[in-house]
């Protein structure tokens, strides 16, 4: 039977894994994951979740461990944030390679110094090329879902695969979560059938020195299973709501079908951008919304197709690639570079460093984007001092202030 | 045959070790009582390589390759794996002294402290070999490496692994080499069998190329190690009971130094040279005094 | 690679697909290769008889006594008697004492026990009649090794002795307590047993000509010995009793000391066969010497015995005459000194100008003996009149051979069961009968420096016991119990032969050694490190240049 629980981003991660049946969980406290850790420290000790949980001694072993456990045969779990994640990220690497689909959920957090435990995209998006499959929750019931969807195709093209989730706004905040029937689940996500599990009956080597006449085929392969799971998140969005009641599709639109402006966005800060998009509706400008869930493998063909022929897109990035723009951005510009009727692409960087995304600057950027006549690479939405608008190329370093202004 | 050593070979021919390599040496010899029904780890290493390149393999026990610095929580994950799948498959991490004592030393220490059920196999040539012999905290003193010239040899002592081992309490360690091979498959043999903990086995393994030696003279220098007492072998079982298994004679160091072009600085070096075996008398005294702490009841049979 | 054309070829992994062995062909790599190569040992290099001790060691080793005995046999018939009695040269080049400062294995020891234990079995002949009937004159060491070879190889051997039995210096010279009479009569039996027809009491010049035995035999061998007594220059030598006359009245129980006080004149084996025979009658025995105990011809060991006997030795001094005096005799010496080397090697004595005068009741000489060879005709002599011997016991005679004693002057009883064995070989070969004689080929002689002793077993040498004597005469030591044998046989390096030990499999770090009950090296992967045979505890390998090596 299933339930209705009211339970933070954090527990609902931990529920994704329990109900998942995760065999194998290793992981590092860090703030705001930690919860997580916590909750399935106490199902495995209670038994309710009969998993092995190793407590290591670092995120990079947590990884460590996972690719183990994973390539012995074993459904492994694992969170992280922030640090953590970027401190995994050779293991990451090994994840893909070894193509073991280990599924992990990332609280993202802002990269320190100085440190910031706040929401920000940029710890998960700082892993866009390693080759993990990467979904963006926005709610707690998100956080718990996408775990299993995530199970559901990483192992059938044998890729890793991260449920990113916004510090604070989803890790702590409690909403009503339907805790799903484990049958159900368990319908939905059968055993893990590995493709190799270290079994001393085949002694074979896994992953040792390629060289260059054998390295292409292989990763190519890679590239190739990572496109197939484009399709495949679909077939299994659809699946889930067959049979766990919510269908779940890598691309959302809102008012979009006689949408001139649209605004892109992922995470939780699209809830208050879904009701800004509304007031302006209200207003009476044309536009919707675009939630990317699936930034990899990236839906390259649905946003065209959404996209194509619009007035003007607005791109949201709680995150900035320095010496470009912010990362969405990038992404939605790639996708329609080229194609006949491609829309300017606005990209606005917003929320850095856990700064409130609020309705407001929903509005903000519409209004900016209305009035706007060149698309900008980056504009920077919020800063002390500036209006919203592109980089400043007039500026000079100030040398340090003295101390007693801090007074 | 005479060697109580099992005959079975686990160890394929064509591995890329180098000629007299210890490393490949001790691998063989480790597997004959191992046996198959384990899971090797091995991060990046020596072993990397002789393991063959794609789609070779050198062994008869399945090898996961990993991360340089990972290869004790690799084997945990491993092992957590078959212990949810109720297989009783010894895991074994198998790393060089780079990924034991430098990189490898954050994720073997966890292991050790939350006493992970796998065995840990230094094979210690007290250098980067497979990158072309650069030092590590393995290195002696006095040692040349292309990081530690001629003009500079290493001043720093080697770091005492097992010590830093034994205080993780671990149920047992014990260091060993090729040159002893039945001392080496009874210390093997032991931790296979003491199930349920971490074990840690420290290999001298000779790296000719890197020692600047003839590789003829391979087996000669780990013995001398030993008889020198600058590579005692000794067990140590829960972190305190300390047992030297194999009673070194009065060879000098500079018979076993002499042996190899990596100490040509060292033997010219008075000074240093005395600091040298001031260093080795000292901690062989050391594990004396550790050893007739735990076995009261034995007088040295020296 | 084969089949790796397209991308769908490959695994999703990299996944091993075969072995090592499969692709990688290490042999390749190698510039030097390791042969397991047939060498000779020290001990066998110094044996006169060259047995080949590490092999039938190692039979011993395995329990394969039969086998050991058969090896053994090929170059000695007599175990139990040079078990006893022989020098062992051997023992002199055991790699052990260069090598690891060890004393050297035993081997005369493992010998005897050898014999001891298969001291049942009869020895066959093993090749079919040939109908050829060869004579031997003289029935010592080797006068019977001779038959022994002769009669195995099919021939019909009569063996001629002038005395009661057969044995020659080995029943008649060798004293009761080295070398037991009934050991000497067992061997005689099984020659005997194995056909040699012996015929005693009959000598050659007395009873038959070499010319009558040329009529009626294929071939002859004459070994009569060298039993004649040295003359001394001592003035007053008639006072003097001949050593080897005592020796053998002693050996008959007819042995008697003429006194309390005796000297024995001499520092070779029969001076301490002789000093040692008096003590056991009771006398206080002197042996005198005109050089050192370095220069003595006597083995160390008989030596040694004759110290605990409580033996005194004078050495450096030179008698020069023996004077009756009452019932005494008066020995005077002159005090010598060494000076330059001699033609011997050794350093010769020279007079200082003192002397002095020691009282006996009597005084032995064992000054040497020489060979008896005036039943030789003219026409074999050499210029100098001795008979003219060829290494494998050939002589002007094409019928003759001769050997021993009679052609190399007193020597050891190994040395003459040599010269017999070779003879007989001779005597085969000329016949056309060479099938029993598997010779290897010569090969090189292990040096100290190669081997390697790091692995043998380090416990103390066991030699033969001494023995509480029961009665005056008894043999003075016993045989190596079994548990000693196989403890002594373990030390041993088996130095130039592959025992099968299994250190060059145990050390290699390619695997590239199979192990078959034996190793094979695989050349294939093998990449030449050497450490096998650096390794190998007799270096029973060899390391050869590829480039030498064809047809790989």
């Amino acid at each position: 039977m299933s339930e209705r629980l009211l339970l933070t981003g954090n527990h609902a991660a931990a529920y994704g894994a329990m109900l998942a049946r995760a065999e194998v969980i290793s992981a590092y406290p860090i703030t705001p994951q930690t919860m997580i850790v916590e909750l399935l420290s106490e199902m495995t000790a209670s038994g309710r979740l009969p998993a092995k949980f190793i407590t290591v001694e670092s995120e990079h072993s947590a990884m460590a461990a996972c690719v183990g456990a994973s390539a012995a045969g074993a459904r492994t779990y694992t969170a992280t944030s922030g640090q953590g994640l970027a401190l995994m990220h050779e293991m990451l690497h090994w994840a893909v390679g070894a193509r073991l689909p280990i599924v992990l959920t990332n609280v993202s957090r802002a990269m320190a110094p100085g440190w910031s435990i706040w929401s920000d995209q940029s710890d998960i998006l700082s892993q866009r090329d390693v080759g993990w499959m990467m979904l963006f929750a926005e709610s707690v019931q998100e956080a718990q879902d996408f775990i299993l969807w995530t199970y559901r195709v990483a192992e059938q093209v044998f890729l890793p695969g991260m449920v990113g989730m916004d510090a604070f706004i989803l890790s702590h905040t409690a909403e009503p979560l339907i805790v799903h029937d484990q049958e159900a689940v368990d319908a939905y996500l059968p055993k893990f059938d590995p493709l190799y599990d270290l079994d001393p009956a085949e002694p074979r080597a896994y992953g040792g020195l390629v060289n260059r006449d054998h390295y292409f085929e292989m990763r190519y392969k890679i590239y190739e299973n990572m496109d197939r799971a484009g399709q495949l998140l679909v077939e299994a969005g659809e699946e889930f709501g067959e049979v766990l009641g919510h269908r779940y599709t890598p691309l959302e639109g809102f008012m979009l079908d006689d949408a001139d402006y649209v605004i892109v966005s992922a995470g939780a800060m699209t809830s208050n951008i879904r009701q800004a998009v509304r007031d302006l509706r209200e207003e009476g400008m044309k536009v919707g919304l675009l939630r990317v869930i699936a930034f990899r493998p990236f839906p390259v063909d649905e946003v065209r197709r959404i996209l194509t022929g619009r007035t003007k897109v607005a791109v949201l990035d709680r995150n900035m690639s320095a010496g470009h723009s912010g990362i969405f951005a990038q992404e939605i510009r790639s996708a329609m570079l080229g194609q006949p009727d491609a829309p300017p692409i606005y990209g606005y960087v917003v929320g850095i460093g856990g700064r409130d995304v609020r309705v407001e600057t929903g509005h903000q950027v519409l209004h900016d984007l209305l009035t706007r006549e060149e698309p900008e690479l980056a504009l920077f939405v919020g800063l002390k001092g500036l209006p919203i608008g592109p980089v400043r190329k007039d500026f000079e370093i100030k040398p340090l202030a003295p101390l007693e202004v801090m007074q | 045959m005479r060697w109580v050593v099992p005959e079975a070979e686990h160890m394929s021919e064509g591995t890329l070790g180098c000629q007299g390599c210890g490393g490949a040496l001790s691998m063989r010899l480790v597997l004959k009582e191992v046996g198959r029904d384990a899971v090797g780890v091995i991060p990046a290493c020596c072993w990397s390589i002789i393991d063959g390149p794609w789609p070779t393999h050198a062994l008869d026990i399945p090898v996961l390759h990993t991360a340089f610095e990972t290869a004790a929580v690799v084997a945990t994950g491993v092992k957590a794996a078959k212990t949810i799948q109720g297989k009783d498959t010894t895991v074994i991490a198998w790393a060089g002294d780079g990924g034991t004592f430098d990189i490898g030393l954050q994720a073997l220490s966890g292991a050790a402290e939350r006493n992970e059920d796998i065995l840990f196999v230094c094979y210690d040539n007290e250098a980067y070999m497979n990158t072309g012999i650069q030092r590590s905290s393995s290195t002696p003193t006095g040692t040349w490496t292309t990081t530690t010239p001629d003009q500079r040899p290493e001043a720093r002592p080697k770091k005492d692994i097992m010590g830093i081992i034994a205080a993780h309490r671990i149920p047992y360690a014990a260091t060993a080499t090729a040159a002893y091979p039945e001392d080496l498959e009874r210390k093997v043999k032991t931790a296979v069998e003491t199930k349920g903990g971490m074990r840690f086995l420290h290999l001298l393994s000779v790296c000719p190329p890197g020692w600047k030696m003839e590789a003829h003279q391979a087996i000669e220098v780990m013995r001398r190690a030993v008889r020198s007492k600058v590579f005692p072998l000794y067990e140590v079982r829960n972190g305190r009971e300390y047992t030297i298994t194999h009673w070194p004679d009065e060879l000098p160091v500079e018979e076993y130094f002499s042996m190899q072009g990596r100490f040509k600085t060292l033997l010219s070096d008075p000074e240093m040279l005395e600091v040298v075996r001031g260093n080795v008398e000292e901690r062989w005294q050391i594990l004396l005094g550790r050893h007739q702490r735990s076995h009261p009841e034995m007088a040295p049979t020296n | 690679m084969n089949g790796l054309g397209h991308v769908d070829d490959y695994p999703e992994i990299p996944v091993s697909l075969a072995p090592t062995s499969a692709l990688l062909k290490t042999g390749a790599w190698r510039s030097v290769r390791p042969v397991v190569a047939k060498r000779t040992a020290p001990c066998t290099a110094g044996c006169p008889a060259a047995i080949d001790i590490p092999a039938y060691f190692d039979e011993i080793r395995r329990g394969e006594l039969e086998s050991a005995l058969d090896r053994f046999l090929r170059r000695n018939p007599f175990p139990r008697i040079t078990g006893r009695v022989c020098p062992h040269f051997c023992e002199q080049g055991c790699s052990l004492a260069v090598a690891a400062d060890e004393e050297p294995v035993s081997i005369r020891s493992i010998e005897r026990w050898l014999g001891d234990e298969t001291a049942d079995r009869p020895h066959v002949v093993e090749a079919e009649p040939t109908s050829k009937r060869i004579a031997i004159v003289g029935g010592g060491p080797a006068g019977m090794a001779a038959s022994f070879y002769l009669r195995r190889s099919g021939h019909e051997v009569t063996l001629f002795e002038r005395r009661d039995h057969a044995g020659g210096v080995m029943r008649y010279g060798i004293p009761e307590y080295r070398l037991p009479q009934e050991i000497v009569d067992h061997e005689v039996d099984r020659l005997a047993e194995m056909g040699v027809e012996i015929r005693t009491g009959v000598s050659l010049g007395d009873d038959f000509s070499l010319e009558d035995l040329e009529a009626d035999y294929a071939a002859v061998f004459v070994a009569t010995g060298a039993g004649k007594q040295r003359r001394s220059d001592i003035k007053g030598e008639s006072l003097l009793e001949p050593g080897l006359p005592f020796l053998e009245a002693a050996k008959r129980g007819e042995g008697t000391a003429l006194g309390d006080r005796c000297a024995v004149i001499g520092a070779g084996n029969t001076a301490m066969d002789v000093a040692r025979t008096l003590r056991r009658l009771g006398a206080h025995v002197t042996v005198i010497y005109r050089r050192t105990k370095d220069e003595m011809t006597a083995i160390e060991e008989e030596y040694e015995r004759a110290l605990a006997d409580r033996v005194k030795f004078e050495w450096l001094m030179s008698p020069r005459e023996v004077k009756k005096a009452r019932n005494e005799l008066r020995l005077i010496l002159d005090h010598m000194r060494l000076g330059e080397p001699d033609e011997s090697g050794r350093p010769h004595p020279e007079p200082t100008g003192v002397s002095s005068e020691l009282r006996f009741d009597s005084i032995f000489a064992a000054v040497g003996e020489i060979a008896e060879i005036g039943t030789f005709p003219e026409r074999m002599r050499d210029d100098q009149g001795w008979v003219d011997v060829g290494a494998d016991g050939s002589t002007r005679d094409p019928k003759v051979f001769a050997g021993g004693d009679l052609a190399t002057g007193p020597a050891t009883v190994v040395q003459a069961i040599a010269a017999g064995r070779a003879a007989a070989q001779a005597i085969d070969d000329q016949l056309g009968f060479s099938h029993l004689w598997p010779e290897e080929e010569p090969v090189d002689t292990v040096k100290p420096a190669e081997v390697n002793p790091t692995y043998m077993p380090h416990h103390d040498r066991a030699d033969d016991h001494e023995v509480e004597v029961v009665t005056q005469f008894a043999e003075e030591t016993a045989t190596l119990s079994d548990a000693e044998a196989a403890e002594e046989t373990d030390r041993c390096l088996s130095c130039g032969y592959c025992n099968n030990c299994g250190t060059c499999f145990v050390f290699c770090p390619d695997a590239a050694i199979i192990w078959e009950d034996g190793p094979r090296i695989d050349h294939e992967f093998c990449k030449g490190c050497g450490i096998c045979v650096v390794e190998c505890p007799g270096h029973a390998m060899v390391l050869v240049n590829e480039r030498e090596v064809s047809n790989v």
